[in-house]
């Protein structure tokens, strides 16, 4: 399906959310690299994906009941063989057996790195603009973010990066790998434009956190929200 | 392409509609300012007829027999619809409306503004107002600020234009305008209250394009049109410095805002984000914006960021040390022959680091010997100079006669701090009547220089030669 598509599908389901592998299709059709993952709907299924993958890997319960996933125990990491990805998905069948499940998005963990974030919001006078910050998860405590219009050239992305407080994260500190500035203002520049050439559906998306270590830089987890 | 306010501005007749006989009514007020100082024609509209300033008063602006190219309403709100209906009839393009009562007092205004709003797509009108103070170019002689001059003091020709949604602080700022240093600061003043339709985006797009303009000071509570507005900004920035307030920051200031000219706020992390993006230096003080005019309009940009202090007085020298970090600028290094130079010149107890500091023993003149020796050192970009004048044997004269030579070489930006009381008054004074850029304390005087810098970082991070800004006349 292609974005529009996407979207309108889940209109037509009266959700206001994209599940996180339909937020994922979405940037995989932007052409941004994701990790490897599967929606899956049996157990075995679940093992052989991580197999396919290769361990460790991440199971994560797909459903429109469930928005927090973490806060809900929805998503479980470091999976490290075919047991523990048995007993996690028939744990989540038993745990969640009440809500409605579209699938469980088996997944290949992402190795440590830098935490980022990469947003958009819909503002009452400048329309779709983008956040770019560091902390994932901890942003909001953290408050290091940098805003600029969609859609955002590769320039300005560029500048944008290097406004962040914590930018000396970026360089390599105390040992972690650099952050590749030419993939990170890549990644900017394509959500701006998905954010701007959706202005109509997209209300606020979230990529959220994108690790960043010595492999490249992965959206580990996404959330768009219609409008 | 022409902008939209280039309309106003290039004139050749101008109407007053509700030019009133009775002495300082607004009416009154602008009737007099077109017919003392606006070398093209004024008519002047009243339904009553007769004459003022010895000018005819036509009873209504139909009868005015020539064209003209644009008028000002100033009547009662719920006349404004008529008048600007017949502006429209007769055929005048460009029309001011100052009166306030409009989207800004709620309901009843909002249908009287759509109406307006109505008038105006009939006729295909440009229209600056409701609620504003209009505009005001003292070299072209338009003046529809309807304050009297006895009270809102006129500033004379100069390089700063201004736009301001708020038409208080136009007014205000114009008034202290008129009583810093010479007086000489304002090309172009634009206050366009509830932009039902010139708004900042058209303002910037004029006194960005206008070339007697050389800084642009900007007070805002919300953007009509902010994309454009801040894509414009990106483009001038580059030719010359825009600096101002984007008020409304707090939810506390959003509501004060919806209740002023109908503003209203949208996040300032954004604001904040695009502003320092586009180039648009952001002061938060009222203090700050009047200190960016001294700085701005009477010193060259400096080439980098390294400072030099000289002071009499050690904890103003280390609180604009202090100052200099905050700013992200950096305390000089003197290069080894002025550093030889200042060892030689002073005594073993004067401090001849950076800052230089010459003691409670300082003469006018090692001030001066100081300011030679710094001002032409390469590895110095920009001074300081503080003077706590209550010490003995610094006579005064003198030191404002250097400070003064020193800050009108133009070359690198000469920022002086006058501190304490009477005697540093006169000496402020004395320096302000010729330009000389100089503040109370030391960290606004550093402030201000730092602000100089941040605009050089500017241009160079986007690939624009400092030198190739000139923003004096």
């Amino acid at each position: 399906m292609n974005n529009r598509e996407l979207f309108e599908k889940t209109k037509q389901e009266n959700r206001s959310w994209l599940l996180e592998h339909e937020a994922k299709q979405v940037l995989q059709n932007m052409n941004i690299l994701i990790p490897p993952s599967k929606l899956v709907l049996k157990e075995v299924e679940a093992i052989e994906s991580a197999k396919e993958f290769g361990f460790p890997v991440v199971l994560k319960l797909m459903s429109k009941d469930v928005m927090h996933k973490t806060d809900s125990g929805a998503v479980v990491i470091s999976l490290s063989n075919e047991q523990e990805v048995k007993e996690t998905y028939v744990d989540f069948m038993r745990r969640f057996d009440n809500v409605d499940i579209a699938g469980v998005l088996v997944e290949k963990m992402v190795k440590k790195g830098l935490e980022l974030i990469i947003g958009t919001s819909t503002d009452s006078t400048f329309g779709p603009v983008i956040l770019f910050g560091v902390g994932g998860v901890l942003v909001e405590a953290i408050k290091d973010v940098v805003f600029r219009m969609c859609p955002v050239t590769k320039e300005q992305a560029l500048g944008a990066i290097e406004e962040i407080k914590a930018k000396i994260l970026l360089e390599g500190f105390r040992g972690q790998p650099k952050v590749n500035k030419d993939q990170l203002s890549d990644l900017l520049v394509k959500i701006s434009q998905l954010a701007w050439e959706n202005k109509d559906f997209i209300a606020e998306m979230d990529i959220n956190p994108i690790i960043a270590n010595e492999d490249g830089i992965f959206p580990v987890d996404a959330r768009i929200i219609l409008k | 392409m022409t902008a939209r306010l280039e309309n106003f501005f290039n004139i050749k007749s101008f109407c007053v509609v509700g030019a009133s006989t009775t002495p300082n009514k607004p009416g009154n007020v602008v009737a007099y300012n077109f017919v003392n100082s606006f070398p093209g024609k004024t008519f002047l509209v009243n339904p009553r007829g007769g004459e003022l300033y010895g000018n005819k008063l036509y009873q209504s602006v139909l009868d005015v027999e020539d064209d003209i190219d644009a008028a000002c309403i100033i009547v009662p709100a719920k006349y404004a619809p008529q008048a600007l209906e017949q502006c429209g009839e007769k055929g005048i393009k460009n029309i001011i409306v100052t009166t306030g009562g409009f989207s800004e007092i709620g309901e009843e205004g909002i249908i009287l503004q759509n109406q307006m709003y109505e008038i105006m797509k009939k006729y295909n009108l440009n229209v600056i107002g409701p609620n504003c103070l209009g505009i005001y170019s003292p070299a072209l002689g338009i003046d529809t600020m309807f304050l009297p001059d006895s009270k809102l003091k006129r500033p004379k020709s100069g390089p700063v234009s201004i736009f301001t949604q708020s038409g208080a602080f136009g007014a205000a700022f114009i008034d202290q305008l008129s009583g810093l240093g010479t007086g000489q600061w304002v090309s172009k003043f634009v206050s366009y209250g509830n932009a039902s339709d010139i708004n900042e985006t058209d303002s910037l797009e004029y006194i960005g394009g206008d070339s007697d303009t050389k800084m642009i000071i900007i007070y805002l509570e919300d953007f009509k049109n902010g994309r454009k507005f801040m894509e414009t900004a990106r483009k001038v920035s580059l030719k010359k410095p825009i600096m101002g307030i984007k008020a409304n920051r707090t939810e506390t200031g959003a509501k004060a805002g919806a209740s002023h000219t109908a503003a209203l706020s949208s996040n300032d992390a954004i604001v904040d984000d695009l502003l320092d993006e586009a180039g648009i230096l952001r002061v938060i003080t009222w203090d700050e914006l009047a200190d960016c005019v001294l700085a701005f309009g009477t010193q060259p940009l400096p080439l980098g960021d390294r400072v030099a202090i000289i002071t009499d007085g050690g904890g103003a020298g280390v609180m604009a040390s202090d100052m200099v970090s905050d700013c992200n600028l950096k305390l000089a290094e003197f290069s080894t022959d002025v550093q030889k130079k200042l060892d030689e010149t002073f005594p073993i107890f004067y401090s001849t680091g950076n800052p230089v500091d010459l003691t409670g023993s300082a003469t006018a003149e090692d001030y001066r010997d100081a300011f030679e020796a710094v001002y032409n050192d390469p590895n110095v970009d920009a001074i300081v100079n503080l003077n706590i004048p209550c010490i003995p044997d610094l006579d005064i004269n003198d030191y404002v006669k250097y400070t003064s030579e020193f800050a009108q070489k133009k070359k690198k930006p000469f920022v002086t701090a006058l501190i304490g009381g009477e005697e540093g008054t006169k000496a402020t004074n004395k320096l302000l009547a010729k330009d000389i850029p100089v503040f109370p304390s030391p960290g606004r005087a550093v402030r201000a220089l730092g602000m100089l810098v941040d605009y050089t970082k500017y241009l160079r991070k986007h690939g624009v030669d400092p030198k190739s800004i000139h923003l004096e006349d």
